[in-house]
């Protein structure tokens, strides 16, 4: 297969999955975890599986982006250089939604104590699956990091 | 077209090297509209019955590594740009008559001449009491004891008669089975030695003469435009009691050959040849060891040489109707000489002319940045970028043939042909040798100056195999190519820009 097609390819899956996941978090997120104290019901009513999908997938798509054509060096071409930013994607973009979960539970008083930090790990699969695909889906086109992570 | 170069003596083999390294580094001919001439290929036929001399076997050497290189870059493909560019084919290679034996050399076998001494050779001993008599006349008592393996030494009245059987032998069989209309010869050879100064005469007579010939393309051999490069005396010889050639002599023997060939070879008439280039300097080399014996003359490569290797190139781009006229006899012979641009004894490209720098200064610093890259770049490059586009550059990579006779043997030689260069008189110093900073690898050339306050450009390995990605990435695949031709012609095109953004342009 001609390696532009094969690229394309790959771009458009990336792109339907990441849609996919933004506009269906709530059953995406709700597949994986479901808290029966009300933490999840109080997600959904508040629109936060919305804005949890668009800061993750904003975040490592972003992240992919600046790695593979912003950073886009010889100097940086390794898969370190890319685990590194994977690993800042995993910092930023869980914390981004831990933070709007506080802020918007706060404004309107809510308190859960164990939820939100279950609820962590779930931001941290999903930002780690979200970034590889979005690894895949924009690497092609990268002049020297193509080939990174493997 | 097909160039027959008949590489005779020391010099011719010398001379022949600089050609392979220049044909290495991608130096076309060009025609009188400067543009690359397609379909030229290079014949080389080594005449030296010296074939112990170190300066042969390195240039046979070279030949065959630059053949093993180019077969696995093009194939049989004549027509090529960059590196290896010229395709050098041996007679042995296009010979389709079975019936003539020539051996997977361009070294012409002259057994008869290599086995004897000269006394034996011309049968002394069975002659009669007057043509003993008026044999010591014309020779001295030291060129008739002359054993002819170790070369005519200084002695052309030895090679006028001994190299008279080359017309004899398979390979210049082979050479006139195989030329056609349309392919040229050349001749590279000094005025100034023994082998050289007489097989260049007697060649072409043979050629020009060719009715005297068992041939059926008799006709278009006679009239084949020919061309030529006389070396004058470049070098000197280290003062030696025992020594046959001697410097003082190079003169005299220079001024007997011009007058000969002004009355043989350069008249107005169908036997002379069609162009003649001389270059020579008076400024000597550093004395060489004289040592005609087994692995001697290991001469060091010299300025000469190198602008010598430019004349067959020129030649074959001369267009036809400057050579012949339109019967295909030849016009009146063509004169060139040489001049540099800086009478300095120690030369950067700045020295040479604008048309020897068009023509030389890219591809030769192209292919100096490739043994650079070659030495600190590619290692790293593994695994990264074009190398894992495929085919892929592996560690494998480094193991095979096409690697091993290119880094080991072709560099190496390349490396030693700089070196030689440098360490001669005059002092050919285009690069700095063992600076592997490509910001300071040219002699006499910086990187360009950026506006304030960026300072001066700078380029590196990394700069190579971030343009080589880019090329890479954007071209159709090298799947059929394979890896060499891959790697080789990714780093062409990747110099090619980046010499032009990088460095101050001279030209």
């Amino acid at each position: 297969m001609n390696k532009n097609v094969r690229s394309l390819i790959f771009l458009a899956v990336g792109i339907v999955i990441a849609i996919v996941f933004l506009l269906m978090p709530t059953e995406i997120y709700e597949a994986v975890k479901y808290f029966d104290g009300g933490y999840s019901n109080e997600l959904y009513n508040h629109g936060l599986y919305s804005m949890f999908a668009m800061f993750i997938v904003g975040i490592t798509w972003a992240m992919n982006i600046i790695y593979y054509y912003v950073i886009n060096s010889v100097k940086f071409d390794r898969w370190p250089h890319w685990l590194i930013m994977l690993i800042v994607s995993m910092v930023a973009a869980p914390a981004a939604c831990i933070v709007c979960n506080e802020s918007v539970f706060s404004d309107y008083g809510l308190v859960y104590l164990s939820e939100p930090l279950q609820m962590a790990i779930c931001h941290l699969l999903f930002t780690l699956i979200m970034f590889v695909v979005a690894t895949f889906s924009v690497r092609w086109w990268s002049s020297n990091c193509r080939h990174s992570p493997f | 077209m097909r160039l027959y170069i008949f590489a005779i003596g020391g010099t011719g083999s010398r001379v022949l090297k600089s050609l392979v390294m220049l044909s290495a580094a991608g130096v076309k001919p060009l025609d009188e509209n400067g543009r690359p001439l397609s379909g030229f290929e290079i014949v080389p036929i080594i005449i030296d019955p010296h074939k112990a001399n170190e300066d042969l076997k390195r240039t046979e050497k070279l030949l065959s590594d630059y053949r093993t290189l180019r077969k696995r870059l093009y194939g049989d493909a004549v027509d090529a740009n960059g590196f290896f560019a010229n395709k050098i084919t041996l007679l042995s290679d296009i010979l389709t008559d079975s019936s003539i034996q020539v051996n997977r050399s361009p070294v012409c076998n002259l057994a008869a001449v290599e086995q004897s001494k000269f006394r034996e050779y011309i049968n002394y001993n069975t002659m009669n009491e007057p043509n003993q008599a008026l044999t010591s006349l014309l020779f001295a008592d030291y060129q008739l004891e002359n054993r002819m393996r170790i070369g005519f030494v200084g002695s052309p009245n030895i090679g006028s008669v001994a190299l008279n059987q080359i017309k004899d032998s398979d390979e210049f069989k082979a050479f006139a089975n195989v030329f056609n209309a349309g392919d040229r010869i050349f001749f590279v050879s000094s005025i100034f030695g023994g082998t050289g100064a007489a097989g260049f005469p007697i060649l072409v007579k043979n050629i020009r003469h060719a009715e005297n010939l068992d041939i059926s393309n008799m006709d278009v051999l006679r009239r084949a435009p020919i061309g030529a490069l006389t070396v004058l005396p470049y070098f000197n010889i280290e003062h030696n009691e025992d020594s046959r050639i001697n410097k003082a002599d190079f003169v005299v023997k220079t001024q007997s050959a011009l007058h000969y060939y002004n009355k043989t070879l350069t008249n107005d008439s169908r036997y002379a040849i069609n162009a003649l280039f001389y270059v020579g300097d008076q400024v000597t080399s550093k004395p060489y060891i004289y040592d005609p014996g087994e692995n001697g003359q290991r001469n060091r490569a010299h300025l000469v040489e190198f602008v010598g290797a430019l004349s067959p190139l020129r030649f074959a781009g001369i267009a036809n109707d400057r050579l012949c006229d339109p019967n295909g006899y030849p016009m009146p012979t063509l004169a060139y000489e040489y001049g540099l641009d800086k009478d300095v004894s120690d030369l950067d490209f700045s020295a040479f002319g604008t048309e020897t720098r068009r023509m030389v200064y890219k591809p030769l610093v192209k292919f100096h940045l490739l043994f650079l890259f070659l030495r600190s770049g590619l290692k790293a490059a593994i695994g990264r970028g074009f190398c894992e586009d495929s085919p892929k550059i592996t560690t494998d990579f480094f193991a095979t043939e096409f690697y091993r006779v290119l880094d080991e043997q072709f560099m190496r030689a390349y490396a030693d042909w700089l070196g030689e260069m440098a360490d001669n008189m005059r002092s050919v110093h285009i690069f700095n040798i063992g600076d592997l900073n490509m910001n300071t690898a040219i002699a006499g050339v910086q990187t360009k100056k950026r506006s304030w306050p960026l300072g001066r450009a700078s380029i590196s390995c990394d700069s190579f195999v971030a343009q080589m990605n880019k090329l890479s990435r954007d071209s159709n695949s090298y799947v059929k190519d394979g890896e060499p031709l891959k790697l080789l012609d990714l780093f062409n095109k990747a110099a090619d820009t980046l010499v032009d953004e990088k460095y101050e342009n001279i030209n």
